[in-house]
């Protein structure tokens, strides 16, 4: 003992070299050690739920900071790190994720997003809205804004989750919910979707009630084209239903004697009130157009386009209004297809037999009132009156043969006149026609059969 | 410490093979070394060292230093113990005899 004491009196020159060992070990090694030591603690607390977890070590202390959810969650991740072997003190910066009063959640969406907002209790509960909201929303980007909150009402996630599949449904507009109370607002996607929202709605867990909603539905769209180039008329958009859709159907195929009807429309609830009459109107104010397009959208009408001449025009923009049902509005910008090159009387009449040969002029049955199916074929013969001013014109009246000669001599003769009053009412003078019955005289088919019949009620022009 | 010895046993084993030099040298080196009082200085030092280091006192990579110089200055140590009763034993005193 007492040598090791002598001995130990010339140890010291060892310790410059120690020295010199121990400041090469410390440049070399404390950097790789702390990040040793950060990957150990950073493993040790992967299993805990926090939020905004960091970890800093200097030497063989560590600073942990992270939000916890729970205030043993929080404990239980600071004894992981102390834990962890190599660490020598653990500074504690956690804390516990804000309580929010009220908890609110949201989600909004535009043109071209969806943006979830507002407070999501846990990790995993957010993935899983995010995850929902993705699958939902099928390449829509979806944006997160949402932060963590404790103090989610029970079963919060199931409704967010079925208010993330009404998202889907709406083209834009707000899903908030606070605390339990759930308020909508924004327009739904499609027709049916407002219904379909509402019905959804009535799925949210016990304890939540809508506080407000505001979803409107889109509005009920029904267009016509008249493309003179194509000789098409081009339907689209929303019929109420089948029945509705054949009579506008129907309907179409009378006005438009000459075009091909293409019928693209579709079947959709939420049809305002009076839709068919007013489609039938706005129809046959379009058929007197030589080219144009209806647009009926809700209870709004617009028809724009070309008319066949001035009087056309100022009828169907006087008209338009006043035959739509109540509560409907209409807005015509109709402007007047330019004057065709005047004709002579040979080609004036041969112009009437060609359009007479596509179309007939129809009258409501026993009656000279002309069917307002025939305004637009009577449209186009009085444009070709127009185009030969100086040739007069013969209007023939003729009926088939059922009932009484007399009766039919009449009706023919107050037909005749009636498409004559509407040749004045267009503008062409009164002395260049001549209205002339001819009751059933003349037939040009067989008066056995309805189609012979049909053939046999008709309007012949002459022109001279 | 064990995590400090098992990261850092090369640069202890160093200080421990340094200490069994030095240890080794101190038996047959002339001259009296340090005086008594100088030791007792050195002695307190460490001492105060130590303690710094047990109360973990001194924070963050300061704190770390002092641990491994302390615990290099132990691998010493015990080197020199080891290099000077080596030496003593089966060197110093067969000497004579030879």
């Amino acid at each position: 003992m007492h040598g090791l004491l002598k001995w130990s009196r010339k140890w010291w020159p060892g310790l410059v070299p120690l020295a010199v060992l121990w400041l090469l070990a410390a440049w070399y090694s404390t950097v790789p050690m702390e990040q040793d030591l950060a990957a150990s603690a950073t493993a040790a607390v992967k299993s805990d739920v926090l939020d905004k977890t960091r970890i800093g070590v200097a030497g063989r202390d560590a600073t942990f900071s992270a939000d916890a959810f729970s205030e043993e969650g929080r404990r239980s991740a600071v004894t992981s790190v102390e834990s962890v072997a190599g660490i020598r003190l653990v500074k504690d910066d956690t804390r516990l994720v804000a309580e929010a009063k009220p908890y609110v959640w949201s989600a909004e969406r535009d043109v071209v997003r969806v943006t979830l907002g507002g407070n999501a209790p846990l990790p995993a509960i957010k993935a899983r809205l995010l995850e929902a909201a993705r699958a939902g929303l099928n390449g829509v980007e979806v944006v997160d804004r949402m932060t963590f909150a404790r103090g989610a009402p029970p079963r919060f996630d199931a409704a967010v989750l079925l208010l993330i599949d009404q998202i889907a449904r709406l083209k834009e507009g707000k899903i908030v919910l606070s605390d339990k109370s759930v308020s909508l607002s924004g327009m739904a996607r499609e027709l049916g979707g407002r219904e379909a929202i509402f019905a959804a709605m009535r799925s949210l867990p016990e304890g939540f009630t809508i506080a407000s909603n505001d979803i409107a539905a889109p509005p009920y769209v029904f267009q016509a084209n008249k493309d003179p180039v194509g000789v098409t008329l081009t339907l689209t958009g929303n019929v109420p239903d089948n029945a509705v859709h054949a009579a506008l159907a129907a309907a179409a195929q009378r006005k438009f004697f000459g075009e091909k009807v293409v019928d693209n429309l579709k079947a959709s609830i939420g049809a305002p009130r009076g839709f068919a009459e007013a489609v039938t109107r706005a129809l046959g104010a379009l058929s007197r157009l030589s080219t144009g397009s209806l647009v009926v959208s809700d209870r709004e009408v617009k028809l724009s386009g070309d008319a066949l001449y001035d009087g056309a025009a100022n009828q169907i923009r006087a008209n338009l209004g006043n035959e739509l049902p109540q509560g409907w509005t209409a807005k015509a910008e109709i402007s007047v297809k330019p004057a065709a090159a005047p004709v002579d009387a040979t080609v004036c009449q041969q112009l009437f037999t060609e359009t007479m040969a596509k179309g007939k002029i129809q009258f409501d049955t026993a009656s000279a009132a002309i069917s307002a199916d025939s305004a637009g074929l009577l449209d186009r013969l009085a444009e070709i009156a127009l185009r030969c001013p100086t040739a007069s014109i013969e209007v023939n009246g003729h009926t088939d043969s059922q009932g009484d000669d007399a009766a039919n001599q009449l009706l023919s003769e107050k037909r005749a006149q009636a498409v004559v009053d509407f040749m004045v009412k267009a503008g062409l003078p009164p002395d260049r026609f001549k209205a002339t019955g001819y009751g059933s005289t003349q037939p040009v088919s067989d008066n056995d059969t309805d189609e012979g019949k049909a053939k046999n009620r008709r309007i012949d022009f002459l022109v001279r | 410490m064990a995590y400090l010895i098992t990261f850092h046993w090369g640069w202890l084993a160093g200080g421990l093979l340094l200490g069994l030099a030095m240890g080794w040298i101190a038996v047959v080196q002339h001259g009296d070394g340090l005086s008594r009082a100088n030791m007792q200085r050195a002695a307190a030092l460490v001492v105060i060292l130590l303690a710094l280091a047990i109360a973990r006192l001194v924070p963050g990579r300061w704190g770390y230093w002092l641990d491994l110089g302390l615990l290099m200055l132990g691998a010493y140590l015990v080197g020199c113990v080891c290099g000077s009763w080596l030496r003593d034993r089966f060197i110093s005193r067969q000497a004579p005899i030879a």
